[in-house]
């Protein structure tokens, strides 16, 4: 599928060539972690650019803007929820809730993770519960690792049911035109699933064995959860903008909304709640702030990223690379399905899962033909985004999430070695991709 | 006009080697809000002061960059926090002194040092770029009386 879209290449280079070692050296460099790969993927759309493989106009329309715009509207909602201390409030009502029993407290932090990533997102979930997760570990007088092990699977877990609980999820829900209630439905019960066979596995490793003082449990009684609510009317209006931008994804097909326009709508709806009472110099200061908790460097990453994609796609690569896939799978669905569930995770556990997505959507596209048409791809869909999300626990680098736990554990003067976690992980996340093979081969194939 | 000029060249230091506790009962004895660190040749180490303190006895996940803003809900008491510092009186004062304090070389020029002063908020070591060692420190009140000791 040749789209004409470029200008001609600088020295008569082959373009296959050039979009190709562009794509090869992009991701080398991304892996390597030695620039920001913000940095990489905008230098690297922009040599797709100037290097005559693609017009601006080309490029503009390569980029997804409604994950961009989805992304971006979730965590300015967020960040402006986030204020209110409702987060803080939540982890400490569950923690006591079990009455600071440790095993009690892991599961509900499981449960809370899971459900906050499921909602918001898997990155802002983990900022928000592992400073708390920390705090209540250090009262125990416990080693925090078993449970900032378990929030990092609920996080990718939990993150894998929804189309905005994860990036791969959103890019996918975005490129195919899934809705909110597509992942729920189709992703939900084998997330179910997977979180309670590692709830059980938690318990058999470390459950069995956790204990704390009654001393230290009565230091986390004590907390005052209530306190934790900093502005309880910012609280009641950001709660109500969450509910609905969580009704408007689930009514976004009957409503004919896109993601983006529901969760930038919903941003906009509370910048103005937050912000009408205030005069206008307090307004532009409240409103810098909440611009300025926006991650602005994944969201240039996923800019330059979908420019470079778009870049080799449009010169046949990625469909070439499709159909090497398809003669090695003898285009049967089964073991496609297997194929890119397998591979997505393996890759997920070993690199960022971001570039990796990006890049098998359009080869999945591509097979379309073969599996007729594109409700013929849907098993695959579905194995892609379970992989790559499952597959983030493979590793300490398999997902950003797990980087940010690990920074925080690091911090907190508990270090968590990459060795010593994948070595708990990697069967922990192979166990989930088995689970996850059976589901799809039960449900779809 | 230097900064060797209103420096008082014998401070009370810790050597790198002396506990936490008597770090502590220094601050506390003389009301110090910091103290520098030498090692045995009197080369700079850095600063022991009361917010190294006060980050021993706070919980650690409180103090995390990005971490937790507020703690309202958290209700440790007096005996908590005093637990915390039992905890750590023992080990060297290195394991929580601070290089965030700027330092003064001798010949660092007057006004300039005391717009370090002004902008750092506590006393300046004044430090030999050569070889490392303390010199002395400037405190707002050496440079006040200093100033107050003109005659006009």
């Amino acid at each position: 599928m040749q789209h004409a879209v470029s200008t001609g290449l600088i020295f008569d280079w082959d373009p296959m060539w050039f979009s190709g070692v562009l794509f090869v050296l992009t991701y080398l460099v991304i892996l390597s972690d030695r620039i920001n790969r913000a940095i990489v993927a905008l230098l690297s759309a922009s040599l797709m650019i100037i290097g005559g493989l693609l017009t601006q106009q080309a490029a503009m329309r390569g980029v997804d803007f409604n994950t961009l715009g989805l992304l971006t509207g979730m965590m300015v909602i967020v960040a402006i929820t986030r204020r209110t201390g409702v987060f803080q409030f939540l982890a400490v009502w569950s923690a006591k809730h079990v009455g600071a029993d440790p095993w009690g407290i892991l599961v509900m932090l499981v449960l809370v993770t899971a459900v906050l990533s499921a909602m918001l997102d898997n990155v802002t979930t983990v900022l928000l519960i592992v400073p708390v997760t920390l705090l209540i570990s250090e009262a125990l007088r416990m080693d925090p690792y078993p449970f900032l092990f378990a929030e990092i699977f609920a996080s990718n877990i939990g993150g894998a049911a929804t189309l905005i609980g994860d990036p791969p999820n959103i890019m996918i829900g975005s490129a195919v035109n899934l809705s909110f209630n597509d992942f729920l439905i189709n992703l939900g019960p084998a997330v179910v699933i997977v979180l309670i066979v590692n709830l059980l596995l938690f318990y058999l490793i470390w459950g069995r064995n956790m204990h704390a003082k009654l001393e230290d449990r009565q230091r986390v009684l004590n907390y005052n959860e209530r306190e934790a609510i900093t502005d309880f009317p910012l609280l009641w209006r950001s709660l109500a903008v969450l509910g609905l931008v969580l009704i408007g994804f689930t009514m976004a097909h009957h409503l004919n909304l896109q993601p983006a326009s529901i969760a930038m709508g919903g941003a906009a709806l509370l910048l103005l709640l937050d912000n009408f009472s205030r005069k206008a110099d307090d307004q532009s200061r409240s409103i810098h702030a909440s611009f300025s908790e926006v991650e602005w460097v994944t969201i240039f990453f996923f800019l330059g990223l979908f420019i470079v994609v778009h870049g080799v796609e449009s010169t046949g690569l990625l469909a070439m690379l499709a159909d090497y896939v398809l003669a090695w799978t003898q285009g049967d669905s089964s073991i496609t399905a297997m194929a890119i569930l397998w591979g997505s995770a393996v890759a997920s556990a070993l690199i960022d899962n971001i570039p990796f997505v990006a890049a098998t959507i359009p080869l999945i596209k591509s097979m379309a033909p073969t599996f007729g048409g594109p409700e013929g791809l849907m098993p695959l869909w579905w194995s892609l985004a379970l992989g790559s999300c499952l597959g983030g626990n493979g590793s300490l680098i398999g997902a950003s999430a797990n980087l940010i736990v690990a920074g925080f554990a690091e911090r907190s003067g508990h270090p968590i070695s990459f060795l010593r976690f994948m070595l708990g992980a990697f069967p922990l996340m192979i166990l989930s991709i088995l689970i996850s093979s059976v589901y799809i081969f039960v449900r779809y194939l | 006009m230097t900064a060797r000029l209103v420096m008082d060249p014998y401070p009370s230091v810790l050597h790198k080697d002396e506990t936490i506790a008597k770090g502590v009962e220094l601050l506390m004895e003389h009301r110090y809000r910091n103290i520098p660190v030498v090692d045995d040749r009197g080369c700079y180490q850095g600063i022991f002061g009361v917010n190294c303190l006060l980050r021993l006895v706070l919980p650690k996940a409180v103090l995390l960059e990005r971490g937790l803003t507020t703690v309202p809900f958290v209700s440790d008491s007096l005996r908590d926090l005093r637990i915390r510092l039992k905890e750590v009186e023992d080990k060297p004062v290195t394991f929580c002194i601070t290089h965030n304090v700027p330092v003064v070389a001798p010949d660092t020029p007057l006004v300039e040092t005391l717009l370090t002063l002004y902008r750092t908020h506590t006393s300046l070591p004044v430090v030999d770029p050569d070889s490392g060692c303390l010199l002395g420190v400037i405190s707002y009140w050496d440079v006040g009386a200093k100033i107050l000791e003109q005659e006009i």
